[in-house]
Formats: structure tokens, sequence, C-alpha cells
């Protein structure tokens, strides 16, 4: 009796242990499809164990390890390096036993929020196993006699008042003058958008923000939104950003008028990094969609951690019809080009006539 | 004897506020600070932008309050849970003698004191309540054995008490915790019914019903106190678990299981052969196997799948714990059957390796927190809390990230209100979406918590968010390009503080509930006046060794049986 | 009966208030003693702007000390229930509250400066006497605008135009020998005739602008943001956002043939330049 019910038990614990653990150490371990061979490397990538999503590529001229590593783990502060793969949906394009192309949907977690990724990737089967195939990453160009440069030098005079006293009438600096120099109001996806561009008018930056609340036709407001990340928010003198607020869950009818408020505030700022945007245009991507592309160069002497891009589109009137925007994953180091690319609309990317692509950022490093 | 020995064990950590900084602790007497000063108004403005305090089971928050009168609030957290320490290892006492008599109950009264379980909830969690609760439910729990078996009327009394006691002051304790210690005994009564060794014989079914009946009859009143709290459970929305927070599979994650099994068991696991032989061969005993052998499963997490079916909503980490925690506290009285049986038949020597044991046990789960420290490169918040504290910043809201468990601390400072909270306090509705209830961690909830940290910070204006520091740099790129900017830096710049210009001071977010005047009465008074009662009544009439019988396990040993109050 | 008293006291007190007179200066000014003459003595009660003293006189010439009469305004003196008011007019200017906007302003601007003063006595009371405050505007180096401005009650408003040099302009106003000094930072206005020029950087394009400058020619402040726009049909838009750093700006662009180089500033265009060499 005393053994047979310690055997039960036992029995019954071991079984209890096997029903928790078996459905787990099923799932991805064998790399037999293609789209399990997608899945099991981003399980390794997710944890961050390089040796064996290293094992499954088939590494292309000139990929090491240590490059693969640097590319999907990200380098000098990039938003990659502070990003961790959340979900992988994976499609098979085609596969011919051999040979295969899986389209993967890959949302990161970042630290702006989530990021959505589509990724082709083509995967050769060896020996039963499926491995994906890793080229170099995109080679990046160097930005032929660019001379980087820091900014030391930097003439702003920001006079406070003309008495030390404490006396009535006496005031510190104004905020910088910024002006809205264009604005729209349409109606997408189920929310109100508002849109436009703020210029800063003044001989010395800003630190602007917009909010607009969307008044009701009852002459009550219905909604409260600001500006949030789809602006830059430190303008320095005549710099223009576009900016664009939603409401979502509103419609264009339901508002008689809008109340934009920006706010100004008087700050210091550094005049670097500078970059340029080449080679932009619009072309459509594998799934018909039309993205707006090109090449950031950063002209300065300093690495740009998190590059921000802020596209406007205008049609044929000048009118601002559209303002989306991307985080970059990689860094800008100095002399570098980097790829970028960011939505159109596609109900709109007939109407554009005109773009400009603005870049913000944010550096890691601390004053 | 056994009080003096966890005084002596437990007094000089707790006086040197071991668990001052752990998570639980810092919430507890966060909580603790509101009944201190407004005893009866249950509405905190400080966290949710403003939450009611019956999201938390009230007891030991409240005696924490009453005793920061006399000591301060981190002296009377340190002295409540000394208290509850000295009064678990006397419950386990009177448990012990329950099951397996009067010989084995030192025994597993002192095992008691030097669980491993134990240390790690009272110094790495600031477990107070569950504790708390456990204690007050096996002292509940074996004087309903004496109501059911003995029909005492004083143990009635004290049982009731002390199990409505236990229920307020936890919520796991309350639906698993009383249940796992009472049921067993309740068995054990109508086991005994008609053996004339235990007393007059009687009916084992009206035993059991009996006690069942008491059972019931408390978990109404509890219920009934309680109302608000269960009524903020059963309305909360759903919430995700972080990584910390989640019951991980044992057997895939060896870390885990060094530190919610290895750890908190200690040298039983040498002990589980032994219990697995003879815990359910033994009939008497045979409940208490299977109460221990269903909390040891549940203790598992994830490595099975019986902790999700039966734990539901409550599946996390810290329930988890707690179960492995009421694990070793069942398996005491048999630990002590086969300590007192080594003992017998090896003598001095097994003496010797069986304190060397329990202190190891003990020691384990000290040298894990020290090497692997619920929060790291612990700073300073004075100088957070005397911001907060000046010029009226206090007007506007704040958001700390990445400050772990120091943000209780913050928040128990200041007299600013934070949008974020720890508990089961209402969420705000963009973080609602995403189930994130602690923004604060929000990264380790992924890409929910980040979306819902930018949902939230998206709406700064409304909620007069205007302040934010940063302790995890991790954040920083997303409140830079959402429009804050860092004006102070503290403790070398490992802390920032991040301010939003155009925010409106806040305002109420009319999420305000006043509870009727009479269960705010029931929730200020009922639990403290049960909980006096019955320690009032455990003092006054002690009860004579003698009148509870040896229990009839077989011992090999021949030493004449010696029986010792506790007290 | 109780009537009886009440007639009672009603025709003692206007006994008494008949007995007693009170006469109160023709002129006061705040600041100074003044004397009140009181026949039959009595309480006297002292009422005014900012004022309320209570004090027991004899009859005969009661003093009201400079402090009694701080305020500009007029004053009620009550002595047992006969009230007399008179009038305290302000003191000479002895101050002036300046109010200069904005402190920041783009030269050669009409009717951008505001300026505003209010005449005030040593007490803070507004001098309400026609007077004139003389405004002057001036950069350092040149000779100030100046002009003469008469105040209505005690306030003087002036709207002028920026200089046509920047820098920290002083912004004076004055009456008699008080003066009241403010900074209006005067700063260069939107640039003006922006004009580039490229020239092959190996495979890149070099654009610099010639030093950027209002049409006032003052220079534009270092970080004004230039952008440098090179447009292809083959290969779309290319932009740089440059700073001006020592006056001009500079950045580097493809070279590609058959480009089109234009520069722009703000909502001012510059020259462009049609990039035709390998």
């Amino acid at each position: 009796m005393k053994t047979s019910a310690a055997i039960i038990f036992t029995i019954v614990l071991i079984g209890l242990i096997a029903l928790g653990t078996a459905p787990h150490a099923e799932s991805h371990t064998k790399s037999d499809t293609p789209e399990a061979a997608v899945h099991i490397f981003f399980d390794h990538v997710r944890a961050h164990d390089w040796n064996d999503a290293f094992a499954m590529v088939n590494p292309g001229d000139g990929v090491t390890k240590e490059s693969f590593v640097r590319d999907i783990a990200g380098t000098d502060g990039s938003l990659k390096t502070i990003s961790s793969i959340q979900k992988v949906d994976t499609k098979t394009l085609n596969n011919s036993g051999s040979e295969a192309n899986v389209r993967a949907n890959l949302q990161w977690s970042t630290a702006v929020g989530a990021v959505h990724e589509t990724r082709d990737f083509k995967l050769t089967n060896s020996g039963g196993d499926w491995k994906l195939d890793w080229s170099a990453p995109q080679q990046v160009q160097q930005a032929a006699d660019a001379k980087p440069v820091q900014t030391n030098y930097l003439r702003w005079d920001v006079v406070s008042s003309g008495s030390n006293s404490n006396e009535w009438g006496v005031a510190n600096a104004e905020p910088p003058r910024t002006r809205i120099i264009s604005m729209n109001a349409v109606d997408y996806n189920g929310s109100v958008v508002i849109m436009g561009e703020v210029v800063n008018e003044d001989t010395v930056p800003g630190f602007v923000t917009i909010n607009a609340d969307l008044i009701g036709q009852d002459g009550n407001s219905l909604a409260q939104e600001s500006s949030f990340d789809k602006i830059s928010h430190t303008l320095l003198p005549k710099e223009v950003s576009p900016f664009r607020i939603d409401f979502p869950g509103r419609k264009l009818a339901e508002v008689k008028s809008v109340k934009i408020s920006p706010t100004n505030l008087l700050v210091p700022a550094s005049a670097d990094p500078t970059v340029g945007v080449f080679d932009q245009h619009i072309e459509k991507d594998a799934t018909g969609k039309a993205i707006l592309r090109g090449q950031l160069t950063n002209q300065s002497g300093l690495v740009v951690n998190i590059p921000h891009v802020l596209a406007t589109f205008y049609d044929k009137s000048g009118k601002v019809i559209w303002v989306s925007d991307g985080y970059l994953d990689q860094a800008l180091k100095p002399n570098q080009q980097v790829p970028f690319a960011v939505d159109v609309r596609d109900d709109i990317a007939n109407q554009v006539q005109n773009y400009r692509v603005t870049v913000n950022y944010y550096n890691s490093s601390r004053s | 004897m056994v009080a003096l020995l966890a005084i002596a064990v437990h007094g000089p950590l707790l006086l040197m506020q071991l668990p001052a900084f752990a998570a639980g602790s810092q919430t507890q007497m966060f909580l603790a600070k509101h009944y201190a000063s407004d005893w009866f108004g249950l509405w905190n403005p400080h966290w949710f932008g403003g939450f009611s305090q019956t999201t938390s089971a009230p007891l030991t928050q409240q005696v924490v309050a009453l005793l920061s009168h006399l000591f301060g609030i981190t002296a009377a957290y340190m002295v409540t849970q000394l208290a509850v320490v000295v009064l678990l290892s006397l419950a386990v006492y009177r448990f012990a003698r329950v099951w397996t008599g009067a010989r084995t109950a030192p025994i597993a009264a002192i095992g008691s004191i030097f669980l491993g379980s134990l240390a790690l909830l009272v110094y790495r969690e600031g477990a107070l309540p569950a504790t708390a609760g456990t204690a007050l439910a096996i002292c509940g729990a074996s004087f309903l054995y004496g109501f059911a078996r003995g029909n005492e009327v004083l143990s009635l009394i004290k049982a009731v008490l002390l199990l409505i006691a236990a229920a307020c002051c936890d919520s796991m304790t309350a639906v698993y915790g009383i249940l796992l210690f009472a049921l067993p005994t309740l068995w054990l009564a109508s086991a005994d019914a008609d053996n004339e060794e235990f007393g007059e014989r009687r009916s084992p079914a009206a035993t059991f019903i009996r006690g069942v009946i008491v059972l019931a009859a408390c978990a109404v009143v509890s219920g009934f106190i309680l109302a608000p709290f269960w009524s903020s459970v059963f309305h909360s929305s759903h919430r995700l678990l972080s990584p910390d927070e989640t019951a991980s599979n044992f057997l895939l994650q060896g870390s885990n299981a060094v530190r919610y099994w290895i750890v908190p068991f200690g040298f039983m696991i040498l002990a589980l052969p032994y219990l697995f032989l003879s815990g359910f061969a033994a009939r008497r005993t045979r409940a208490l196997f299977l109460a221990f052998f269903v909390a040891l499963v549940v203790g598992l997490g994830t490595t099975t799948p019986v902790a999700k079916y039966l734990l539901g909503g409550f599946d996390n980490a810290l329930s988890v714990e707690l179960f492995t925690f009421w694990a070793t506290l069942l398996a005491l009285p048999l630990v002590a059957v086969l300590v007192l049986e080594l003992v017998t038949r090896y003598q001095q020597r097994a003496v010797i390796l069986v304190w060397v044991a329990a202190v190891l046990t003990f020691a384990a789960p000290l040298a894990w927190m020290t090497y692997h420290p619920s929060t790291e490169n612990r700073f300073r918040t004075d100088y957070i809390a005397n911001f907060l504290n000046r010029d009226n910043h206090a007007q506007f809201r704040y958001l700390t990230l990445g400050f772990g468990s120091q943000f209780s601390e913050v928040a128990s400072r200041t007299n600013a209100s934070t949008v974020d909270g720890i508990g089961d306090g209402p969420m705000l509705p963009e973080a609602r979406e995403f189930g994130v209830s602690h923004l604060d961690n929000a990264k380790s909830y992924g890409s929910a918590g980040m979306e819902a940290l930018r949902a939230v910070l998206k709406h700064a204006n409304q909620y007069g968010l205007k302040f934010i520091f940063v302790r995890d740099r991790y954040y920083e790129p997303l409140i830079a390009f959402a429009g804050w900017r860092q004006v102070e830096a503290y403790e070398n710049g490992n802390v920032t503080l991040w301010s939003k210009e155009d925010v409106p001071p806040a305002r109420d977010l009319n999420t305000h509930t006043t509870l009727p005047g009479i269960e705010r009465v029931l929730w200020g008074v009922v639990p403290l006046l049960c909980l006096i009662l019955a320690l009032l009544l455990m003092i006054a009439t002690p009860e004579r060794d003698e009148e509870v019988e040896i229990m009839a396990l077989p011992t090999t040993g021949t030493e004449p049986i010696r029986t010792q109050e506790a007290i | 009966m109780t009537k009886l008293f009440d007639t009672l006291f009603i025709i003692l007190t206007l006994a008494c208030a008949a007995a007693a007179q009170v006469t109160v200066p023709q002129q006061a000014t705040a600041g100074e003693a003044a004397t009140l003459q009181v026949s039959g003595g009595g309480t006297l009660y002292l009422v005014g702007p900012g004022t309320a003293i209570k004090r027991d006189v004899k009859s005969g010439e009661v003093t009201l000390s400079a402090d009694d009469l701080a305020y500009a305004g007029r004053y009620t003196a009550i002595v047992n229930g006969r009230a007399q008011s008179f009038y305290v007019s302000p003191a000479k200017p002895q101050k002036l509250s300046f109010m200069a906007r904005p402190s920041r302003v783009p030269v050669a601007q009409p009717n951008v400066i505001s300026g505003a003063v209010f005449v005030l006595d040593h007490n803070d009371n507004l001098v309400t006497a026609p007077g004139a405050v003389k405004f002057e505007l001036g950069v350092n180096g040149q000779a100030p605008v100046s002009q003469s401005v008469p105040t209505k009650d005690g306030i003087a408003y002036i709207r002028a135009a920026s200089g046509k040099r920047e820098g920290p302009a002083q912004f004076t106003a004055s009456v008699g020998d008080i003066v009241v000094r403010r900074i209006v930072q005067q700063v260069a206005s939107d640039p003006c005739n922006l004009r580039m020029k490229a020239q092959r950087s190996g495979n890149d394009i070099a654009v610099e602008t010639d030093p950027v400058r209002d049409c006032s020619g003052n220079p534009v402040p270092d970080g004004t943001i230039v952008t440098f726009i090179e447009t292809t049909n083959e290969h779309g838009k290319s932009t740089v956002d440059a700073r001006v750093k020592h006056g001009v700006a500079k950045a580097m662009l493809p070279a590609l043939p058959g480009a089109t180089l234009s520069v722009a500033s703000g909502v001012v265009l510059g020259n462009e330049i049609r990039w035709g060499g390998q």
C-alpha cells in the first residue's frame, strides 16, 4: 500500500509535468518546413541565441557571424538595439522543395512602440532542414568627400531684460514666433486627421507642440489630441516641420470647427546633425503599395542613433494632403547613407504632386 | 520557546528592515499610509489618477497603519511581519499537534521558522498579507478541528474569527488557502469522529458537515465584509502579466526552477520520497498529503496544466510561490515525524544534520536574494519627492519609468498623483485596451506595454501628466519624440526628469466612487475587530496540552513523550 | 417707554453732532502731511483708498501724517458723525513703469515695437496730471530715434519701427531725469537675395551659399535652416536642410547630370543652378 500509493502519486506528478511541458517542447523544434525554419530562426533571435540563429542561415559573401549579429541586433544605439521580436506571421510564397520564399510579417517591440516589418526570406533546403539565405546588409555607402563638421560655434543672442530689478513690466525673453503655414483636415480610416506645417519664423530655436480640439456642432469639445511624435518638436530658425494629429473614432461631419493651439518654448538647440535626404521617389513595393523611398545621409560629425522620417505630401495646389512618418532601425553614422521608406496612402498616391522629407532624430548621448 | 526562537531568527533581519524595499512591502506601506491618515476614507488619489483602497484586502494594511502611529510606517510593517512569523510558528505548532501529535508539533513549529519559502515571501516579495493570512488560516483550521470533533464552542468562536481575519488579509488565502488547510482538517475530524481515543464518539458525516457549515458561514461573512473588494475583482478588466509575474515552466527555464521551487523547498526536497511513501499510507494523514500534493502540483506553475485551470485569473508567479509555501507548511507535520524518527534512530548526529539542513534551507533564499536582488542599484527617491512636493508641482500628475520596486516608495513620499499603479486599481482606458496595468514596467509587456504607454502619453494633457521620471533609458526615445524635454537629472544622471510644457494642471478624472457608510464601517472595523478578539481569546483561554491526544502515528523512539506549550 | 428712550438717544446724538465740526484741507498731496480743523473733539474716522484710520482727537488742528495720505484719491473724514470729503492728488512723477514688447524683433519692420509707460509718484500713485514722456530707441553706435509722447491719465504709449541694424536696441523712456531702460533685441529679418554657388567635389556637388543676410545687410543667425534642393527626372529629389554656420550654409549633393539645384530658407527662395556637366 505504502509503495503503490507513492508510485501512483509519482506517476500522476510526472504525467502532469509531461502534459504541461510537451506542448512547449514540441513547438518549433524542427525546421522541416520553410515557415517553421523562419519561426525557429526568430525564436533564436528573440532569445538572443546568436549561435543557433547563425547556424540556421546560409551566409552570403562577406557575411560573418559578427556582421550577422550586427545586422540583426543593431549597433550604435540604433532602434534595433532596443527592439525585440514580438510576433512572426509567415506565408510561403513558393516552395520548390529545394528552395522556397517565405514572407514574414514581423512585429517588433521597440522603444518607440510596436514596429511592423514585412520581409521576404529565401530559404534553401539542406539535408531536410531549411536554412535562410543571408546576404550581407545593403552596403552602407560612404558619401564621398563629405566633411563632417561638428559645430561648437553658434550665434544665438537671447536678451532677457533690460533690468535686473523685479519691477513690473520687466519680462523674460518671449518664446519664438511660430506660424502654422498650412492646414488640412480629412477623414481617414475612421479617424479625423488634422495635418499641416508649422514654421519657426524667429531667429532662435523653439520647442513646438501642437494641440488640437475638435469642436462639435453643439459648440462643445468632442476630443483633444496632440501632434505627439508626428512633428519635429525642436525647430531651428526658419525650419519647417509637418505635423499630424489623429482623432480616432471621429468623423469630420461631426465637427464644426477645430481649435489649434501651438505651444512654443525657447530652448537651446544644436545645429547638428545635418541629414541629407537623397534620391526621394515614390514607387510601388512588392505588394503594389505606394512607398516613398530614399537615402538618408548624415553630413555631420555626430552619430544619429534613432532617425525619424517625416514626409509631407502636397497636391498640385500645394496643399498638404498627407503626412506620414517612420522610424529607422539603423543608426546614421557620419558620412553614411541609409535607405528609408515611408508609406504613401494608396488613395491619394495619384494626387501627390510634390513631397518633402524632413528628419527628426534622437541621440542617446547626453550633453 | 518556539516564539522566542522565531523572534531570535527573524527579529534581527526585520530589525535591519531587510524587506523594506521589496515591491510588496512598499505597496503595503503605501496603502497603510492612507489608512493611517484617513481610516474610513477609502479613496486614494495617489495611484491610477485615483483609486479605491478596496481593491486590496485591508487587514494587514490596517494593522500596519495602526502601529505606524507608534513606530512609524516602516518599523510598523516590520513589527507586524515579525508578529506574523511568530504567529505562524504557533499556528504550525497547533496544526501539527492535530495531525501528528504533540511530540512532533515543536519540531514542525521550529521547521516553520526556517522555511525557505517563508524567507522568500517575507524578505524578497514583502508578502505580508499572504503570510499573515496563512498563519491565521492554519490557526483557524486547527480550531475548526476542535469544534468539529470536540464540539467546543470556544473553538468555534476562535475558528470563525480567525478564518474571517485570514480572508480579510489576502484574497488568495481567502479563496484557496483556507480550503487547503481547513478541508483536510475537517476530513481528519470526521475520520477521528468514531474513534474514542479522540473523545466522545460522533457521527463522521455530521462532524464533517458541521465543519463545512462553519466554513461556509465564514465565507459568507467575509464575503460580505469584503464585498467592495470582490466587486472590484469581478469588474476588473483583463490584465497582462509581465514575464516577471508569469508562472513559467520550470523544466524549460531552469533558473525559475531554482527560484520558485528548489530554493523555497531547500532541504525539504530530500524528504519528498518519505512524504510520498508515508503521507498517503497512514490513514490519518491521507488528507494532509492530498492537500500537500495539490499545493505541490499548483506550485509547479505552468510546468503542469493544473495551475492554469485551478487558478484561472490568479495564475501569476506570486500565486504559484504561495502554493509552494503552503506545500511546505502542509508537509511540516509529516517532515516532523521523519525528523523525530531520524533523531530517535541516529541520536545526536541526526540532530546536528537536521539543524544544519534547517539553517541552510533558511540561508539559501537570503543568499539567493543577495545575488539576485529584486532591485539592482537602489537609488534615493527623496530628490524626486522633494521636487514633486515643492512649487505646486503636485498639481500635475507624474509617471515613473523603470523604477521597479521603488515605484511605491516614490508614491509614499509625495503628495502628487500618478496615472500608474500596482494591483487591481482602475486602469486608464488607454492602458486597459492593452491590458497593461503597470506602466512603470511597460517594456516588459512587449509591444502591448509600449503601445499602452504611447496611448497614455498621447493623452497626457487630459490627465495633467506633466512630469516623467526615467530610470531606464530605454524609454527616453519615446518620450523625447513625444514632446517631453529633460529638465533635471538626479543620481549622477541615472534618474532624469522630463517635462512637457503645455500640460494643464490635473483635474479629477470623475472615477471617484463613494461606498455606502455601512460598507465603509464594515471594511474599517470588522477585520481588525475579528483579529483582536481572536488573539485576545487565544491568549485568555490557552488550551492545555493534555486536551489534545497524541496522534496514533507509529514512532520508533523510546524517549518519553514531552509536550509543551508553545507560548 | 422704549420709544421715549429712543427719542432721547436720537436727540442727544444730534446735539453732539451739531457740536462737532470738521474742516478738510482744500488741497492735499499724496505722501505729504495735511491738517484738519476739528471743533468739539471726539473720534476721527479717516477713510480713503487703502486707508482706514480711527483716532481720538481734541478740538483744534489735527495733523494727518504723510503715511496717512500715502495714496491718491478721495478721502472722507468723520468726526462724531459729521463727514467731510477731500481729494488727495498724486505727487510729482518719481517712477516710470515701462513695458516694452516684444523682447525680440526683426529689423526694419514698421510699428513692431510697442512701449507703454505708466507715470507714478513715489507711492506708486498714477500721476494723472498731463505731462510728456520721451521715448528713445537706438542700437549701439547709431544715433537713437526719439519721440516725445504726452501722457493721458498717466499713461503714454508708442509704437515704433525697428531699426535697420541688428543688435540689442536700447529702448528708453524718460520723464525729466527719471529714465527707464529696456532692451529689445533687433534681429535679422528673413534672408534676402539668397544665392548659392556649386562646384564639383569628387562624385558630389558642394553647394554653398553666399553669406546669408537680410535685406538690410544683417547676417542671419547661425542655425538658420537653408534648404538645398536637387531635382532630376531620373533620380527624383534630394534635399539637405543645412544650418547656417559662420554666416554661410554648405551641403553636399549627389552630382547628377541635368540636375536642377535650388536653395530656399523659410519662405524665401534663392537662385537656381542647372548642373549639366559630367
